[in-house]
């Protein structure tokens, strides 16, 4: 009994010992600096995810980002459980009170697709705002529904039940699609509003834009948001979304860039950064889904603030060039000099 | 007459023995103290930080929050009605089934099957015990969430019970009812093998006393077994409840997270431990996360409740057992 | 002389309708628990075959050796194993001593009435469940500080603790009483007598519930969820930081889309599954190796 006592325990040791010592990364040219713990949307996460093992190769930081959904990001770094949060949602001023001194910065901007499970369907379909608000309202549940007809003569719908997915976690992009929702639908406005989470009169609620994708790829019938990355990496089937132009507009880079037509030149404050919803003056390309996706880091950084400095720098930089494979446009001129006051607003702090 | 009394040599460690060890016993009879003290302190702690958590939303809401049925982040309006209905209501569900197969399984490993099927039919519930919840979860999402909704529920509109409002409205992989039944697959190996012990322990000579006065089988489990053990088996239905309300990660993958009370079950709902589980890392004001807390504290004391009282019931058992 | 109804049905000299209908409703019901048993051995095959068909057929070195995969890549589970590994170590390093001590003190030092009180607290403290003990932990050590794979140690030694402690006191209680007196009439301590004595009679008692706590603590998520889950992807031993582990990268994993995901999840349940079951097996050794010993002595 002893001795497997004692096997048992050299066992664990050498366990620990090897986990200990054996510490493998997946990318390391120089010796790490620093390593930054960051939380929040799922939206940027496919960026993020490249990111990773760049900055661990140029900038020698060794970078943990898992997504738990905008909600999060903004409720860890107000608790100060990690360096920095991410969120597709601006901040309210009584979160940003409630976070004692953060920055939100923005660095990365691409559009929110509206995925579909529809076999037997091949063309994509064209939806408009007051239709996806009447989807997610629970007015409209079926494919052959007369709205959905007319906007796309000619397609033979089923009478497939429609299931609308969201998000069950603190989400940035149900942000973004209630923002979006809210504008086209006085009856989304008043009985559900727009935020990081509201309460979903129907449908199937799921974890990260990944369970999202999850549902509407398992789910006949089902409809559901997130970023077109998840839609395209996911083979999931996206509609073109119907703007004030008239135009059937796609969530690619022209569908997004379109879309900032009316951000002024220079940037001052966020709100600028409201970009659903476009007017038709962004003509028939703007996509009206499309939204800027911040990361939040307190100005009061203790000995962190300069990694955290030289990573948002890159990001803003250098990391947007892996944005366009992955449907990220890279962040307009617009924003910089905002961008880059909000940087240096980082500090030690006392 | 020399008296030979016996003395015995004097210890020679007698004054060490006196002044040294009683030290050592001191010591771990401390130990042993601060251990039981730290236990408790542990229970008291994590009760005061949960209502200390929670205390926001339990003096903005009162009491009301208990049958508010509302979740309103945009409107900062939130009530636990909701989820004590989806906690409550995918429990008895899983309960009211698991119950008679958890004794028919019981029953059937202790009076029926030969003693060499029963221990590798025993070990295979048991195995059903140790499958952690996340991967019944797991498969409950890829695999029984998609069967529920492809055949078991709309064979279950195709029968006479399809009638009931509880079961109209489309088949849907995720819902009330798919949670209800993965809630079920994890308690039928609690209950039987608390109700395996207690049907082991009926003493023979009661089961044969009847059976020699003419009964059936069955007729003598019913007479004799069950009333001998009927305490018990409450008592193994409640630990099986208690654990379906505490179940939050199994039910947060199955049940759909949508914040109402369904008409239907084969629709999406919520419950308590699901809901803390989705909301509280994301919860962004102090309304919202206190709220979840309020859920949490809610769902502590349901748990509590239905533990104490299936302790209360073993220990009136084993007093009456005594007594008989 | 075979009367029918009339007869009284429980007189079983008279072939009746009423011993007829008796006889169908013992069959009736012994076809029914047979069914029970059937259809539950059912549920655990088709649960099982699923896993092991979809898991067995991800399971290949990579699986073993490579991180949790990134956006879109594919990976493996080595850094959640590792991470398991050592959370499961470390609780029960900080739960173990302390669910002994505290049975030792209700087995040999707490008078009747201590002893139920604290019977009643372990027995509440087993019951609070999985999720609340994660917020509590989050609550009381995450906020202000950052996850760590400590904070996840403690939060699974919270469950661990009323099991082991349940466990161990009730083996303390089967060892007979004689073998204490035995030890005292020979001058030994209390505290040896507890240390060298009962406590190796107990040990195959006290090792079976350590190693059902740890089957059934190793498979836990919610404590984990808000102490332990943002963690890098790459296979680390610092357990000063948040360290992934296989509970949530199941359920992270269960609702992706992404087969690669879907794989690794069902990989990794199989791998969990493995543990607990090698444990149960371990667990029912511990318990035979007890009896024995108890019997023998």
């Amino acid at each position: 009994m002893k001795r497997i006592l004692a096997a048992g325990l050299v066992v664990l040791a050498v366990v620990a010992l090897a986990a200990f010592a054996g510490r493998t990364q997946s990318a390391s040219a120089k010796p790490t600096a620093g390593s930054l713990v960051g939380t929040g949307a799922t939206f940027p996460f496919p960026l993020i995810s490249k990111w990773i093992p760049a900055v661990s190769s140029s900038l020698g930081i060794s970078l943990t980002y898992t997504a738990t959904g905008s909600g999060a990001g903004i409720a860890q770094i107000t608790a100060r459980t990690v360096d920095f949060g991410a969120s597709d949602a601006p901040l309210t001023p009584d979160q940003l009170a409630a976070c004692k001194g953060c920055v939100v910065i923005p660095w990365a901007l691409a559009g929110m697709s509206a995925m579909y499970n529809l076999p037997g369907v091949s063309k994509r379909l064209v939806l408009n705002g007051p239709v996806l608000a009447n989807i997610y309202l629970g007015n409209i549940t079926t494919w052959n529904a007369a709205a959905i007809r007319a906007l796309n003569p000619g397609v033979t719908l089923p009478a497939t039940k429609i299931t609308p997915a969201y998000r069950s976690d603190g989400s940035g992009s149900t942000y973004a699609w209630t923002d979006y929702l809210s504008a086209v639908s006085p009856q989304w406005k008043s009985k559900v509003g727009k935020g990081t989470s509201v309460n979903f009169p129907a449908g199937v609620g799921a974890r990260g834009s990944a369970g999202v994708a999850g549902v509407v790829k398992s789910t006949e019938g089902a409809i559901g948001y997130a970023d077109a990355a998840y839609a395209i990496q996911n083979k999931i089937q996206f509609a073109l979304v119907k703007n004030r132009a008239g135009g059937n507009a796609t969530p690619g880079i022209r569908g997004v860039t379109n879309a900032l037509c009316e951000v002024p030149a220079k940037v001052t404050n966020l709100a600028q950064l409201k970009i659903v919803d476009p007017s038709a003056k962004c003509g028939k390309k703007a996509y009206p889904i499309s939204t800027f996706t911040y990361v939040i880091v307190p100005t009061n950084s203790g000995d962190k603030a300069a990694d955290l400095r030289k990573f948002v720098y890159w990001a803003v930089t250098a990391g947007q060039k892996f944005g366009p494979p992955l449907f990220f446009v890279p962040l307009p001129k617009a924003v910089n000099a905002f961008i880059y006051r909000e940087i240096k607003k980082i500090q030690a702090g006392s | 007459m020399t008296s030979t009394t016996y003395e015995p040599p004097a210890a020679p460690e007698s004054d060490l023995r006196r002044s040294g060890i009683r030290l050592g016993d001191l010591l771990f009879k401390g130990i042993a103290i601060l251990a039981a003290l730290a236990a408790t302190g542990l229970l008291g702690l994590i009760a005061w930080k949960v209502l200390d958590l929670a205390w926001p939303a339990i003096q903005n809401f009162g009491l009301s929050f208990i049958w508010t049925e509302a979740w309103d982040p945009v409107t900062q309006d939130f009530g636990a009605l909701i989820f004590i209905y989806g906690t409550v209501v995918t429990s008895l569900i899983a309960l009211v089934i698991a119950t008679p197969l958890s004794i028919a399984i019981a029953l059937f490993l202790t009076e029926i099957a030969p003693r060499r099927l029963a221990a590798p039919i025993a070990t295979m519930v048991e195995l059903l015990a140790a499958i952690p919840s996340v991967v019944l979860g797991l498969w409950g999402i890829l695999v029984f969430g998609p069967w529920v909704r492809d055949h078991l529920e709309p064979w279950i509109q195709a029968t006479p019970l399809g009638a009931l409002p509880v079961f109209s409205g489309d088949p849907s992989q995720a819902g009330i009812l798919p949670a209800a039944l993965v809630l079920t697959i994890m308690i039928i190996p609690i209950t039987s093998a608390i109700c395996r012990e207690l049907f082991i322990r009926v003493p023979q000579d009661l089961k044969d006393g009847a059976l020699a006065l003419g009964s059936t089988r069955w007729e003598a489990i019913r007479g004799v077994v069950f009333t001998y053990t009927a305490p018990g088996i409450a008592a193994a239905v409640l630990l099986g409840l208690g654990r379906a309300f505490g179940e939050a990660i199994a039910v947060n993958q199955t049940i759909g997270n949508r914040n109402t009370i369904p008409t239907s079950w084969f629709e999406p709902g919520d419950s308590l431990g699901s809901k803390v589980a989705s909301e509280y890392v994301g919860a962004t004001s102090l309304q919202q996360a206190s709220s979840i807390l309020y859920l949490a504290a809610i769902l502590m004391v349901i748990s509590l409740a239905t533990n104490v009282v299936a302790q209360f019931i073993v220990v009136r058992f084993e007093r009456a057992r005594r007594g008989v | 002389m075979s009367q029918l109804a009339a007869a009284d049905p429980y007189d079983v000299t008279v072939k009746s309708n009423g011993l007829r209908r008796r006889r169908i409703v013992e069959k009736v019901f012994g076809l029914l628990a047979i069914g029970a048993a059937i259809f539950a051995c059912f549920i655990l095959i088709a649960v099982l075959t699923t896993l092991v068909f979809k898991g067995a057929s991800s399971l290949n070195l990579d699986f073993f050796t490579k991180p949790r995969p990134l956006f879109g890549e594919k990976g493996g589970i080595a850094d959640a194993l590792v991470g398991s590994a050592l959370i499961v170590g470390m609780a029960m390093i900080m739960a173990i001593p302390v669910a002994v001590l505290v049975a030792i003190y209700m087995s040999e030092y707490a008078g009747p009435k201590v002893a139920r009180s604290l019977k009643i607290v372990l027995d509440v403290l087993n019951g609070v469940p999985a999720i609340v003990v994660g917020v509590f932990v989050f609550g009381i050590l995450v906020v202000g500080h950052g996850q760590s794979a400590v904070y996840g140690a403690f939060a699974l030694a919270i469950l661990m603790l009323p099991m082991v402690s349940r466990a161990t006191q009730e083996i303390l209680e089967v060892v007979p009483r004689s073998l204490r007196d035995a030890s005292f009439a020979l001058g030994v301590t209390k505290w040896r007598t507890t240390w060298n004595i009962v406590l190796p009679a107990a040990i195959g008692g006290i090792l079976t519930g350590v190693v059902i706590a740890v089957a059934r603590v190793a498979g836990e998520t919610a404590p984990l969820l808000f102490t332990t889950s943002i963690a890098a992807s790459e296979i680390s031993g610092d357990v000063s930081h948040a360290l992934p582990t296989l509970p949530v990268t199941i359920f992270v994993f269960s609702e992706s889309p992404d087969p690669g995901e879907q794989a690794a999840a069902w990989a990794a349940g199989l791998v969990l599954i493995a543990f607990v079951l090698v444990m149960n097996v371990l667990a029912k050794l511990f318990a035979g190796r007890k009896r024995r010993q108890l019997e023998g002595s």
